[in-house]
């Protein structure tokens, strides 16, 4: 008899969403309980924080080394051998980028380091293929908005 | 500049640190809204608060404290305003079919008929697409794409032909394959590394642009109608 | 224990860069598949409904107009290709993007239809796909924390903890909530009440290889049979 009741309730699609944030929620309430363990040796470290910044360095936080066009910077990748030029694109300044990190100390924090620079070495070249998806699922997201709003929200004046 | 200061081989013993205390954020921000989704009782409520869900999504991916975290917040952001964009639009035609009423794609409350708005948006917005072609990459194209969409709102007075939409969307489209291109030239031809950092970065500053562009077009399509 | 173990003969990588993609018989049949399904639907076209009115003789034909059955068929083929990606990638988080593309898209399938009963369960379904992003990328970068690595190919090597564990079911959960099956199945079984198969059934076809290999991923994550 009870036990009816949730399966009819279950099968009420409104009432779906409230029964996986509770199954949700008691599993995250069990993430206080398990052992949380970190391993420190991790792919891409990052300085500890406000290093770069102390050393003066205009590049701070996101200074990986390297020469423009000539030495790669450092980046600890999963599988160095499949990418040939990495730590070139972390590397590469614009020319730019040159002139303005040359006047401050803080351009590492502006927005300027595009192309190039450390965030694009991972998202374009290292992890790329994350990124393609992550702009599909964009451009999908946008063909149902959009199709959606020009088919029923506009011409639905028309009819 | 020393190697270490550079990249270290470890994490900082800092970061780790700092763990268990983002965890535990992270869990509970997700708790907090959870807890609201499963209380509410209105359709855009629920709408609402699996933003907050998607905090605490954001705190667990940050709690790790690499580049590599760095990088992966981004996709989940994206994923997260993607599905937020489609279903809300899933929303208002639903609602709009339910209570057999029609309402304005981006409403605004006056009837916007300023002397500024003819004169100021052409040049704020020529300046704002330059400074996005100028940084490129995600940035760029949002700073641009804001640009597009600050010109196309507060230029309501003009019509749009109709197969501009379809123009913009196509060109979108082109610079996601110019994207892909770039991507592939990285592994084909690794010497080219630059002309692919090119083409990525370009190719997803007028993707992105022209997708927060698109919106605007939507808006003004419907203001002129409201117009005649 | 290696990928060989589930997957049966391990027939080589794609690598792209940290992404590698990786064939096993076991994956390779299942991408293989999916695409063989995708090809199928990109060729045909959509069915009619009809229904019988009641208390009279009539029936109601419901066709599906041209300009929905081309973003129809656009997505379903999206949809298809992202469940053959989703079977060989050999990386966690790349997985749970595929995922993610594979439930937006599904949205997309319903969203064209007039029927409001339709449209409300693909908004809720679209709500539940958002709140499982939590313990999607959750689960995923908790993985990465406990171990230092995403890729499935190290995953082997790495012995279970307590964390990774949960952090596998907050996995499996994710991609439930982002698939929609079993006990959240009703938000998906009242969008099928629509005119427009065969695209309605990649729906079907996706939620089905996407669990097949999560449940894969989580074997080889947690190691049950000993390493």
């Amino acid at each position: 008899m009870k036990l009816g009741r949730i399966w009819n309730s279950l099968a009420t699609p409104k009432n779906i969403p409230k029964v996986f944030s509770i199954i949700l929620g008691l599993v995250l309430l069990a993430g206080f309980i398990v052992p949380l363990t970190y391993n420190d040796h991790q792919l891409y470290p990052r300085p500890t924080p406000q290093l770069q910044i102390s050393e003066k360095d205009p590049l701070a936080p996101y200074n990986r080394g390297g020469i423009p066009l000539e030495e790669p910077g450092i980046v600890k990748a999963q599988y160095p051998q499949f990418a040939p030029s990495e730590g070139m694109v972390t590397g590469y300044l614009s020319p730019i980028a040159i002139g303005v990190s040359n006047t401050t100390l803080y351009f590492g924090t502006s927005i300027y380091s595009s192309p190039g620079g450390l965030i694009d070495e991972i998202l374009y070249y290292s992890r790329g293929f994350d990124t393609i998806l992550e702009s599909s699922i964009l451009m999908m997201a946008f063909v149902i908005a959009s199709w959606v709003a020009l088919h029923f929200t506009m011409r639905r004046r028309e009819e | 500049m020393a190697a270490s200061v550079l990249v270290p081989t470890v994490v900082s013993p800092e970061v780790v640190s700092l763990y268990i205390p983002a965890i535990f954020t992270g869990l509970l921000v997700g708790l907090i809204g959870l807890l609201a989704i499963s209380y509410q009782k209105n359709d855009l409520h629920a709408l609402i608060l699996t933003d907050i869900v998607s905090l605490g999504m954001l705190i667990l991916v940050a709690a790790v404290g690499t580049d590599l975290a760095e990088a992966l917040i981004l996709p989940g952001l994206v994923v997260e305003l993607a599905e937020i964009l489609a279903i809300s639009e899933i929303l208002m035609s639903r609602e709009m079919r339910k209570m057999d009423k029609t309402v304005e794609l981006i409403p605004l409350p006056l009837s916007f008929n300023m002397e500024i708005l003819d004169t100021a948006p052409t040049f704020l917005a020529i300046i704002l697409i330059i400074y996005g072609a100028f940084l490129s990459g995600f940035t760029g194209g949002a700073i641009a794409g804001g640009g597009i969409l600050f010109y196309v709102l507060s230029k309501m007075t003009r019509g749009v032909p109709s197969n501009t939409w379809e123009g913009v969307a196509g060109a979108s489209g082109i610079a996601w394959c110019l994207w892909i291109v770039g991507f592939l030239i990285f592994f084909v031809a690794p010497s080219y590394w630059l002309l692919a950092l090119f083409l990525a970065a370009f190719g997803i500053f007028i993707k992105v642009a022209f997708k927060v562009g698109l919106i605007g077009v939507i808006g003004r399509e419907e203001f002129k109608k409201d117009k005649e | 224990m290696d990928l060989a173990t589930l997957g049966g003969q391990f027939l080589g990588t794609i690598p792209l860069g940290d992404i590698v993609l990786y064939l096993t018989t076991f994956n390779l049949f299942m991408f293989g598949a999916a695409l063989v399904f995708t090809a199928i639907i990109a060729m045909s076209r959509t069915e009619s409904q009809v229904e019988a009115e009641f208390g009279t003789l009539n029936e109601r034909e419901k066709k599906v107009s041209k300009d929905e059955f081309k973003i129809r068929r656009f997505l379903s083929i999206v949809c298809g290709l992202a469940t053959a990606g989703a079977m060989i990638t050999g990386d966690l988080f790349n997985f749970t993007l595929f995922v993610c593309l594979i439930g937006i898209v599904n949205i997309g399938i319903v969203a064209a239809v007039k029927e409001v009963d339709v449209l409300d369960s693909a908004f809720q379904y679209g709500i539940i796909a958002m709140i499982a992003t939590l313990p999607l990328f959750g689960g995923a970068a908790s993985i990465l924390a406990t171990t230092g690595t995403i890729s499935l190919l190290e995953l082997v090597n790495i012995p279970t903890s307590a964390f990774m564990l949960f952090s596998s079911i907050l996995l499996f959960i994710g991609v439930a909530g982002e698939s929609g099956v079993a006990p959240f199945f009703a938000t998906k079984a009242e969008m099928f009440r629509t005119a427009g198969s065969p695209f309605l059934v990649i729906i079907h076809l996706s939620s089905l290889l996407v669990i097949v290999r999560t449940i894969e991923i989580l074997l080889i994550i947690n190691k049950p049979f000993g390493v």
